[in-house]
């Protein structure tokens, strides 16, 4: 299997009224193929912006992509013309939204906003592309597609719209769907069938997706790596299982506290993390985690910690002190 | 579907009604009726039994109720029966100019929705560009230009420059379209520029707020191209707020256009509808009313049609 996406040193900036934000700050990560990555973090550390910047639908003209590679099979998808860009999106690389009930066309029908795609994409007409559209309803789970294709967003629940979000991903068939808190929004027993769902159909159609969420317990289940994001960059990186088990960033550590989980005695206490995540346009010089970690050494505060190799294979953290955690079970 | 609009359909018969009842009472509470004026008009004042007779000639002795059922009988048979000023049938005085408003506010309505339209999307798409800011200062400067003012200055630049001016007496669009267009288009460019103002606006705002909207992020998402991002998900949407601008201005237009007929030598129902106040012309007032306000709420009606036309979630209610 080899890298389908890589993301280098990519910087995300949005120019606002209280100054710059940058809500990505030169992070890299990889997705390989048929892969399942999960993109985890706190509300506002750009996740959603790390995606957008992906598909290059960051919102101009207050947000610009400023630095870095998006390299995409082999093609660095940043350096692609808005029409060759055009046809990456929704064909080679597709996206499915945090907000089901507003992302969907209010005044289109159901059929219309799944045919487009395929239309635009695959050249697909008329019944042919009206048979594939009930075919993928079906695939998600809406039972009697024919009827469901003629009707509007509002007479589907919220369970049923993503559902249908993530068919019209999976209409032309992607090797990468970017999936942004495909949950959220939706109540504890649909959220678990529709990560069912997904990670059902990524595994049969083989494609590689990107799981951004700030559910550490969903992570555990759906993803092969992961990504942990504060503030704008990557402070740890690791198969899902290492981090479960070995976490060596005080961030990671913070989040897993803060998830109920079953490998674990019911009375033991959830701990929210202390403290707010930083203000991204004047970001402290050294570790932006820092002044909410009970780690937090002398150093932390002057200089930044770069990612480095910790443990097992393919683990890293950016953390002056990872030692410390590793040798300190007990903390947890 | 046909719920919500039979709903709406039938609540215009109720409007309606109301409608005339306020102008029916409204007429007769102000000071002065027809007759008097008619009759202080023949040199020195007319005899008090003249005047009476002159009343029960017109029904205005009977009782007020009585009076509002003769005429309301009398507008469900389409029949407003005739002027109190000169005695002709109303019907006859008003269809000309029915006919002559309604082609002005039409061709006007026509003129601003050709101008609003892709104004307002190229400025919501160039916003904050020099496109951008042309539009706007083209749109205040409809807003801050009478209609009236626009008016004499195509007359007048059309008398300097091409030494022609538009012909004077009306020929309906039937009898010689040529003649009829070249007389009218002037009066609805003028009118139809600072129309046209006001769809602007409201376009490019309902465009600039439909762009933000997440559904258009998912149309971009699918690969679409710019064309039908546009114009299959964000311009059906931001049409709704538009379409109320346009409809009640172009309800607006049929009766209120009073000065700019003048300038323009037109007879309509604007400037019928002032001669018929001064005049205390009771039948003429109310049919006018009637008619004007008719129509106003059949343009509401058609425009609830096309909301749950543009408007699913209108249209299942
Ligand atoms: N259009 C924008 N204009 C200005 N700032 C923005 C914009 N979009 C995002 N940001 C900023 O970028 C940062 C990252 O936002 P992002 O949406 O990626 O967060 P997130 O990790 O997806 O959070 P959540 O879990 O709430 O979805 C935030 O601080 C936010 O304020
Ligand atoms: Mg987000």
């Amino acid at each position: 299997m080899g890298v389908l996406l890589e993301v280098r040193s990519l910087t995300t900036e949005f120019a606002t009224s209280g100054g710059v934000v940058r809500a990505v700050d030169g992070v890299s990560w990889d997705v390989q193929e048929g892969e399942t990555v999960a993109l985890v973090g706190e509300s506002g550390c750009g996740k959603s912006v790390s995606a957008l910047s992906v598909m290059r639908l960051v919102a101009a003209p207050a947000g610009r992509i400023v630095g870095g590679q998006v390299v995409f099979k082999g093609r660095d998808l940043l350096q692609l013309s808005e029409e060759d860009m055009r046809r990456v999106r929704g064909r080679e690389i597709a996206m499915i939204f945090q907000e089901p009930m507003t992302s969907l066309n209010p005044v289109l029908t159901i059929g219309r906003q799944l045919t487009e795609g395929l239309e635009i994409h695959l050249g697909m007409s008329g019944a042919g592309a009206r048979a594939r559209a009930a075919e993928l309803l079906g695939m998600v789970g809406i039972p009697d597609p024919e009827r469901r294709l003629t009707q509007y967003p509002h007479q589907f629940s919220g369970g049923m719209r993503q559902r249908m979000m993530i068919a019209m991903a999976l209409a032309c068939e992607p090797s990468l769907i970017l999936a942004d808190e495909p949950t959220t929004a939706l109540d504890v027993t649909i959220q678990a069938q529709i990560l069912e769902l997904l990670k059902d159909l990524s595994r049969r159609l083989g494609v590689a997706m990107l799981i951004i969420t700030h559910n550490l317990g969903v992570v555990a289940r759906y993803a092969d790596r992961v990504n942990v994001m504060y503030a704008g960059r990557i402070v740890e990186r690791g198969s899902a299982r290492e981090l479960y088990a070995n976490p060596r960033h005080p961030y990671t550590l913070g989040l897993l506290k803060s998830v109920p989980r079953l490998d674990e005695p019911r009375r033991a206490r959830l701990q929210p993390i202390e403290g707010q995540p930083p203000d991204l346009t004047r970001l402290p010089p050294g570790c932006a985690f820092a002044p909410r970690c009970a780690f937090r050494v002398a150093r932390c505060a002057a200089e930044r910690p770069a990612l480095a190799p910790v443990g097992g294979a393919g683990h890293l953290t950016a953390c002056w002190e990872a030692g410390r955690l590793d040798r300190a079970p007990a903390l947890r | 579907m046909s719920k919500y609009l039979l709903k709406r359909f039938l609540l215009m018969f109720p409007t309606l009604l109301g409608v005339a009842v306020v102008i029916f009472v409204l007429i007769r509470v102000i000071p002065g009726d027809v007759v008097e004026l008619r009759m202080s008009g023949d040199r020195g004042s007319a005899s008090q039994q003249a005047i009476d007779e002159e009343r029960v000639r017109f029904g205005l002795d009977q009782p007020v109720w009585k009076q509002f059922a003769t005429w309301v009988w009398g507008v469900v048979r389409l029949d407003f029966g005739t002027s109190m000023w000169t005695g002709a049938p109303i019907g006859e005085e008003i269809k000309l100019r029915f006919a002559l408003s309604m082609q002005v506010a039409i061709m006007a309505t026509i003129v601003a929705v050709l101008l609003a339209i892709p104004l307002g999307v190229v400025a919501a798409l160039k916003q904050d560009t020099w496109v951008d800011y042309a539009v706007r200062i083209f749109s205040i400067a409809g807003l801050a230009t009478p209609s009236f003012w626009l008016g004499i200055v195509f007359i007048l630049l059309l008398l300097i420059v091409f030494k022609w001016l538009p012909p004077m007496v009306y020929t309906p669009f039937w009898v010689n379209p040529w003649q009829n267009l070249l007389q009218l288009v002037w009066p609805a460019l003028a009118v139809g520029y600072r129309y046209s103002a006001v769809a602007t606006r409201m376009t490019r705002s309902a465009m600039l707020e439909v762009l933000r909207e997440d559904y258009i992020r998912t149309a971009r998402a699918k690969g679409l191209v710019q064309k039908l991002v546009l114009s299959r998900h964000a311009l059906k949407n931001a049409m709704l707020p538009v379409m109320t601008v346009i409809g009640l201005e172009f309800a607006f237009l049929l009766g209120g256009l009073v000065v700019t007929e003048q300038v323009f030598n037109l007879n309509g129902l604007g400037l019928l509808f002032v001669q018929a106040v001064a005049h205390r012309d009771y039948t003429l007032i109310q049919a006018l009313v009637m008619i004007v306000s008719g129509f106003f709420i059949l343009v509401n009606f058609v425009m609830d049609v096309m909301y749950a036309w543009l408007d699913p979630r209108i249209r299942y209610r």
